[in-house]
C-alpha cells in the first residue's frame, strides 16, 4: 500500500509539472503569433503541399525551391527590409488534411501568401478558404481548368495543360504518327478528368482518332480488365491522363499482357517513382512539362539555378516542382517590391501584372484573367530509367 | 476478350480467395472476425520484397520466407493479443483486432515510409498464347499456387489428426475441449495456417502488380472478408468459392466500363446475397440444440 501512495505522489507530482511546463510552452507561442505575419521583421509565406503520402514527391521538391528562394532573397537583405520565412505544412496527400492546414497557416501563423498545392484537386480546396481571408495562393502546379475562376487572389506559375496539351498532341499526332489512341482517366483525380478532357479536343482538332476510353482510379492496382479491353482496341499509342503511381502499374500491366504500346502524358507522370514502380515497362513513356534541367540550353538564371540546387543536393537535377517553387517566391517577392507593401490586397495587383517574368522555369506571362502562358513546354522520355529531353515544343498564347 | 477476362477474374480472385481462407478459418472455430488479418497479408508481402531484395532469393524461397514469417507473426498475435481475451466479451476482441490491424499498419509506415514500393524481379514474366488468348505466366503462376495451397488446405483439414481436432473445435468448442482436445494448440495452428495463406497471398499479389505499401491489406482485409462472407462465413469451400466469384464480379464490372464502382460492386454483391441467402452461398443454417 505504502508504495502505490509513494507512486501515487510522484504521478501527481508529474502532471503538476507537465502542466506547469505545458503553459509556459503556450505563452511563449503565443507572443511569438503577435510578433508574426507582416506586421513584425519577417513577412511570412506559407507553404501548402504533401510531405508524406501518394503526392510528396511533388511537395518535397516544391518547399527545397521555395527555401532556396527565401535564401536567395534573405542574402540580399529581404523583402522591403524584412527577412522572408517559409512557413511548412504538410498534408500527407489527404484532402480531409488539405483544409485543415490552410486554415492553420492562415489563422495562426498569419502568413501573407501560400504557395501551393502542386495538384489542382487541393488547390481548388484552398482557393475558396485564402480568397474568403484575402491571402494570395500562388499555386506551383496546378494545371487542370478551373483554379484561378477561383477569386482574384488566386494565381498559378505552371504551364498549364491547356497550353501543353494541344502542343504536344501536334507532335504524337504529325511527328510520332498517333492515329488512332485510347485514353485512360483517373475518374477519381480531378487533374486527371480535366487534362482528358483537352487532350479529346486537341485530338478531334488534328482529326486523330479516339479508339477507347478508359478509366481508373487513384489507389487502384488491378488493371488487367481495362488493358485487356485497350488490347481488343489496338491503338497507336496510349494517353494516360493520371499520376505516376497508377502510370507506372498500368505500363506494368500493358507489357504483361504482351502489347508494345508507348504511353504520353502530363507532369502528373513527372516522378522516378513511375519507373521504380514500373521498370522496363515505362521505358520510351513520354511526360511533358514546363521544367527540364538542360544545362547546355538554359537561360542564365536557370542555370545559375541548376548549379546552386546541384551544389546542395549531391549533384542531383532540379525537376519542375523545385523550379515554380522557386519562381513563385520571387513572383511573390518582386510583386511585394513594386507594390511596396506586404498587404496582399496590394500586392496581389502587382502580381497580375507581371509581364514577360524571366523565370528559371521558363518565360511567364500573366493573361489578364491572370492565368499563365509559359514557353517552352518540354517533351521528356523515360530512357534508362531516367527523363531525358526528346524535344522543346513551341507553345500558342490562347485566346483568353 | 471474354476468355482472356475471366482469366483475370480468375487471378484477382485467388488473391482474395487465399486471404478470405484465413478469416473464415479463425471464424470457424472462435467466431472471431480478426480484422488485422489483411495486415498480416500486407506483412507477408514486405517480408516478400525483403527476402528478394536482401537475399536474392528465388521464387519459392521467398514464398516460403514470407509464409514461415507470417507464421510466427500470426502465432504470436494470437498468443499476446487475442489469448487473453478470449473469455471476454465477444466485443472487446473485435476491437483488440481492429487495434492490432492500425498497430501493423503504423508499423510498417514507420519503417518503410508511406508510398508504395516496386517488388523486385523475381519471376520472369513470359507472355504465353493459346490460340488468340494471352495471358502472362505470372497470372499462371498465381493460379497454380494458389491452387496447390486450397488443396494442401483441404487435404490437412480432412485427412490429418489436427484437421479433425479443428473440424470438432468448429462443431463445439467447450464439448472439444472436454473430450481431450487441446484447444489453444488447434487455435495457434488455425491462425499459423491463416497467416501462412494471407502471406503467401500478399507476395504473389506483391509480384503481380509489382507494388507492396503499408495500407494494401486495407481494402483486400475488406474484400476477402466480403468473399468469406460471400461464400458463407466458416465454410473453407465457401471462402475460395466466394474469392473466385468476387475476382470475376469486379474483373468484369470494370470491363462493363464499370470502373468508377469497381469498389461498390463486392459491397452490393455482398448486399444481395445476404438478403437472398443469409448465409452465404455454401452456408448451413446455425442449428442449436438447447
Amino acid at each position: 500500500m505504502k508504495k502505490y501512495k509513494v507512486a501515487l505522489v510522484l504521478l501527481s507530482m508529474l502532471l503538476v509539472i507537465a502542466l506547469v511546463a505545458g503553459c509556459g510552452g503556450k505563452t511563449g507561442t503565443s507572443g511569438d503569433e503577435n510578433k508574426g505575419g507582416a506586421s513584425g521583421d519577417t513577412i511570412k509565406i506559407g507553404f501548402m503541399g504533401a510531405l508524406t503520402g501518394n503526392e510528396a514527391s511533388y511537395g518535397i521538391e516544391t518547399l527545397k525551391g521555395m527555401k532556396m528562394a527565401a535564401e536567395d532573397l534573405n542574402k540580399e537583405g529581404g523583402v522591403l527590409g524584412k527577412k522572408i520565412e517559409i512557413v511548412e505544412s504538410d498534408h500527407g496527400s489527404k484532402q480531409t488534411e488539405a483544409a485543415a492546414v490552410v486554415q492553420k497557416m492562415i489563422s495562426k501563423d498569419r502568413v501573407v501568401a501560400i504557395v501551393g498545392d502542386p495538384t489542382t484537386g487541393k488547390t481548388k480546396l484552398a482557393a475558396p478558404i485564402c480568397q474568403q481571408n484575402k491571402v494570395v495562393l500562388l499555386s506551383a502546379g496546378a494545371v487542370g481548368p478551373g483554379v484561378v475562376e477561383l477569386g482574384d487572389y488566386i494565381f498559378r506559375d505552371t504551364l498549364l495543360d491547356a497550353v501543353a496539351a494541344p502542343a504536344v498532341t501536334d507532335y504524337l499526332v504529325n511527328k510520332l504518327g498517333w492515329k488512332k489512341v485510347a485514353i485512360v482517366t483517373s475518374t477519381n483525380n480531378d487533374y486527371s478528368v480535366g487534362l482528358t478532357k483537352i487532350f479529346e479536343e486537341a485530338l478531334a482538332k488534328h482529326n486523330a482518332q479516339i479508339v477507347d476510353r478508359e478509366s481508373i482510379q487513384d489507389g487502384d492496382q488491378d488493371f488487367s480488365a481495362q488493358v485487356t479491353r485497350i488490347k481488343q482496341a489496338r491503338p497507336d499509342g496510349i494517353i494516360f491522363t493520371g499520376y505516376y503511381t497508377e502510370g507506372g502499374l498500368f505500363m506494368k500491366e500493358v507489357r504483361k499482357q504482351g502489347l508494345d504500346l508507348k504511353m504520353a502524358g502530363g507532369d502528373g507522370l513527372l516522378s522516378p517513382v513511375l519507373w521504380k514502380l514500373g521498370g522496363d515497362a515505362v521505358e520510351g513513356s513520354m511526360v511533358y512539362t514546363g521544367f527540364a534541367a538542360d544545362p547546355a540550353n538554359a537561360a542564365p538564371q536557370t542555370r545559375e539555378f541548376i548549379k546552386k540546387y546541384q551544389a546542395a543536393n549531391d549533384n542531383k537535377l532540379p525537376d519542375m516542382f523545385s523550379a515554380q517553387g522557386y519562381d513563385a517566391v520571387m513572383l511573390l517577392a518582386r510583386a511585394m517590391k513594386e507594390a511596396n507593401s506586404t498587404d496582399p490586397s496590394k500586392f496581389k495587383d502587382a502580381l497580375a501584372k507581371t509581364r514577360d517574368y524571366p523565370g528559371v522555369s521558363g518565360t511567364l506571362t500573366f493573361l489578364p484573367n491572370r492565368e499563365p502562358v509559359k514557353s517552352p513546354v518540354y517533351l521528356l522520355e523515360v530512357k534508362n530509367q531516367q527523363f531525358s529531353i526528346k524535344e522543346a515544343l513551341p507553345t500558342e498564347v490562347p485566346k483568353a | 476478350m471474354l476468355l482472356q477476362q475471366i482469366i483475370n477474374g480468375l487471378t484477382l480472385g485467388a488473391t482474395y480467395a487465399l486471404i478470405a481462407l484465413g478469416y473464415t478459418m479463425v471464424y470457424g472455430i472462435i467466431q472471431l472476425i480478426n480484422f488485422a488479418h489483411g495486415d498480416i497479408y500486407m506483412i507477408g508481402a514486405f517480408i516478400g520484397v525483403a527476402a528478394v531484395a536482401l537475399f536474392h532469393q528465388n521464387f519459392f524461397l521467398t514464398l516460403a520466407t514470407a509464409m514461415l514469417a507470417c507464421v510466427v507473426l500470426g502465432m504470436t498475435i494470437e498468443r499476446v493479443a487475442y489469448r487473453p481475451l478470449r473469455r471476454a466479451p465477444r466485443l472487446n476482441l473485435l476491437i483488440t483486432t481492429i487495434g492490432v490491424s492500425i498497430f501493423l499498419e503504423t508499423f510498417m509506415t514507420v519503417l518503410k515510409g508511406p508510398q508504395p514500393t516496386g517488388f523486385p524481379p523475381v519471376l520472369k514474366n513470359v507472355t504465353l498464347r493459346v490460340g488468340t488468348l494471352e495471358f502472362s505466366s505470372i497470372q499462371l503462376v498465381i493460379l497454380l499456387v494458389s491452387v496447390a495451397l486450397m488443396v494442401g488446405l483441404q487435404f490437412i483439414v480432412k485427412y490429418t489428426k489436427i484437421g479433425k481436432a479443428m473440424r470438432a473445435a468448429s462443431e463445439d468448442y467447450d464439448t472439444a475441449s472436454l473430450m481431450g482436445i487441446n484447444i489453444n494448440r488447434v487455435i495457434s495452428f488455425t491462425f499459423a495456417i491463416g497467416s501462412a495463406l494471407a502471406a503467401a497471398g500478399g507476395v504473389l499479389v506483391g509480384i503481380y502488380f509489382n507494388s507492396v505499401s503499408p495500407y494494401m491489406g486495407v481494402t483486400a482485409g475488406l474484400k476477402a472478408f466480403v468473399a468469406a462472407v460471400l461464400g458463407g462465413i466458416g465454410n473453407i469451400p465457401g471462402a475460395m468459392l466466394g474469392g473466385l466469384l468476387l475476382g470475376l464480379a469486379e474483373v468484369f464490372g470494370v470491363a462493363a466500363g464499370f470502373s468508377t464502382y469497381k469498389d461498390a460492386i463486392a459491397f452490393t454483391l455482398l448486399i444481395i446475397i445476404l438478403l437472398v441467402r443469409p448465409t452465404g452461398l455454401l452456408g448451413r443454417p446455425i442449428q442449436r440444440k438447447v
